[in-house]
């Protein structure tokens, strides 16, 4: 937990952010550059393999296919991205497992409190870097590739599985796409439009203080030792 | 693609198909009887030659049968089956192929546009331009038919020979058996042909002889006699139909899938506009530069 006094260079800023949960000049380092890159690498196979992926699941999406050059590009490329994807995420999965361990704050998470803090009601009890959301979030991700995963090799090979194997196998990897789509709008929608402030956390890294203040107040008192709420 | 004249009833992965609803054309069907069919295996060379894919490498498999089930590249097959039925021996020989079902489980699993398409008259073709080589249709047929070329990945199975029937000459496997076991008409007249050789065979000791052509899929446009009433011994499945779960994916699962992705995309809109973004306040302590 270091601070460093303002006015410094842009060279020690840049450095600062190689570090997290640091604060550099007026903001605090939220995401180290390995994280921001790992993320993005995970959200561009992500979208390349639902690209490639939904003109199969419907035609209504058969749009997308143009996007990618048509159908028998979309076969080829999905289970390329979606191998990559999957390979990518077990990278993050290890990166971001130590910050990810569910606490007993994060319960009130799952629950009345999180209707309450989609009414900008409740902001939860007091959550540190990461918030019971956001676990569980990271959770069911790390369940979602999993099921894609396995349901996808099977896809992609199928003639080698028995036909009741097959047929299970597209259902779950339907089934665990769409939630992964419900909760991939969510993520998006969250680290976006409903919360200033944040999306420049994964771009650029760091946060301010009155972000962190206002979503983080356990971390931003680790971080910059005061308090986060005048009570 | 062969069947150019004719009027497309269904289309794999298609909202409405092109399907006008105004020609009412005879289903057709190819009539098999089993009973008289000697396995000389000339409807299996006709097949080769018509649709130009020569020869491939046999199989032994302990039996007189060409190879161990279709392929990509041989289209149809006589199965060879041997059982000891009354205390002799019966040699169950049929001829394998696409079944050309009423409602085609490849067709339904299919997920590129217009790759598998039903005629009019109900035969069952794949248009290679289309087909990506995904294997659903391998999962949706309940006859193992399916089958896929090596090198470019895409499905080939039994036309019905859709290129001579829309000239009006009956498939090519009709044409070379001698027997006269194979015929060809309309589904009405095949299936008539059917119940009076299965009568006929009632009468001749055959007392649970039986005319295939599965209800589970609709009915099929390939009509088989078979001497004894169990389709297993040939290797047909008993009660065929499209499997439950590829109807569930398309008729239940997508709609919901695509309903919950637009819920949830218009539903983060309404949130959005109901209560605004969370912003942080500036109170001026944090006096931040946009880094």
């Amino acid at each position: 937990m270091t601070t460093m006094a303002h006015g410094q260079t842009e060279h020690e800023i840049a450095a600062g952010r190689a570090r997290e949960n640091v604060i550099t000049g007026a903001s605090i380092v939220r995401h180290r550059r390995s994280s921001r890159l790992i993320h993005w690498s995970v959200a561009a196979t992500f979208f390349l393999a639902l690209l490639s992926g939904m003109p199969i699941w419907s035609p209504l999406f058969g749009w997308m296919a143009s996007l990618l050059g048509g159908m028998e590009v979309c076969r080829w490329l999905h289970p390329y991205a979606g191998s990559l994807f999957f390979i990518l995420s077990t990278v993050q999965f290890f990166h971001w497992l130590g910050d990810m361990r569910l606490t007993k704050g994060d319960r009130s998470w799952f629950g009345p409190k999180a209707f309450k803090y989609m009414h900008h009601e409740e902001f939860g009890a007091d959550p540190g870097k990461y918030n019971g959301g956001q676990k569980l979030f990271f959770w069911a991700v790390t369940l979602g590739a999993i099921g894609l995963l396995l349901s996808g090799l099977i896809m992609w090979f199928p003639l080698y599985f028995p036909q009741m194997i097959r047929e299970l196998a597209i259902l779950l990897h339907d089934i665990t796409f769409i939630l992964f789509l419900v909760a991939v709008i969510t993520h998006i929608y969250l680290g976006t439009a409903a919360e200033p402030g944040t999306f420049r956390a994964m771009t650029r890294g760091t946060v301010t203080r009155a972000w962190a203040r206002l979503h983080h107040p356990g971390w931003f008192q680790e971080v910059t030792g005061e308090e986060a709420r005048k009570r | 693609m062969a069947g150019q004249t004719l009027e497309i009833k269904r289309s794999s992965a298609a909202m409405w198909g092109t399907h006008t609803g105004i020609r009412s054309t005879p289903t057709v069907a190819k009539y098999i009887d089993t009973t008289t069919c000697i396995g000389c295996k000339a409807c299996e060379a006709a097949c080769q030659e018509w649709n130009d894919l020569g020869t491939v490498e046999t199989e032994q498999t302990g039996t007189y049968q060409t190879l161990p089930k279709l392929d990509a590249k041989f289209w149809n097959l006589i199965r060879f089956n041997e059982r000891e039925v009354d205390g002799g021996l019966m040699w169950m020989m049929r001829k394998d192929q696409c079944m050309h079902c009423a409602e085609p489980g490849c067709l339904e699993a299919c997920p590129a546009p217009g790759a598998i398409v039903q005629y009019g008259n109900g035969i069952v073709d794949v248009d290679p331009s289309k087909c990506i080589g995904c294997g659903y249709c391998a999962t949706g047929c309940p006859f193992d038919v399916p089958k896929f070329h090596v090198k470019s990945g895409k499905m080939a199975k039994c036309t019905l020979c859709v290129d001579r029937v829309e000239v009006g000459l009956e498939p090519a496997c009709v044409k070379a058996c001698p027997t006269g076991c194979l015929n060809f008409g309309t589904k009405d007249d095949m299936v008539a042909l059917g119940d009076a050789r299965v009568k006929q065979l009632k009468t001749s000791g055959f007392n649970d002889a039986m005319l295939y052509d599965p209800k589970g899929v609709g009915g099929t446009s390939v009509v088989t006699v078979l001497g004894h009433g169990h389709p297993e011994w040939y290797d047909l499945p008993v009660d065929p139909n499209v499997p439950v779960l590829v109807r569930l994916w398309k008729s239940v699962i997508r709609p919901v899938g695509v309903l919950a992705a637009l819920v949830t995309a218009i539903g983060t809109f309404a949130h959005y506009t109901k209560y605004g973004p969370i912003e942080p306040p500036s109170d001026g302590e944090s006096g931040d530069h946009p880094n």
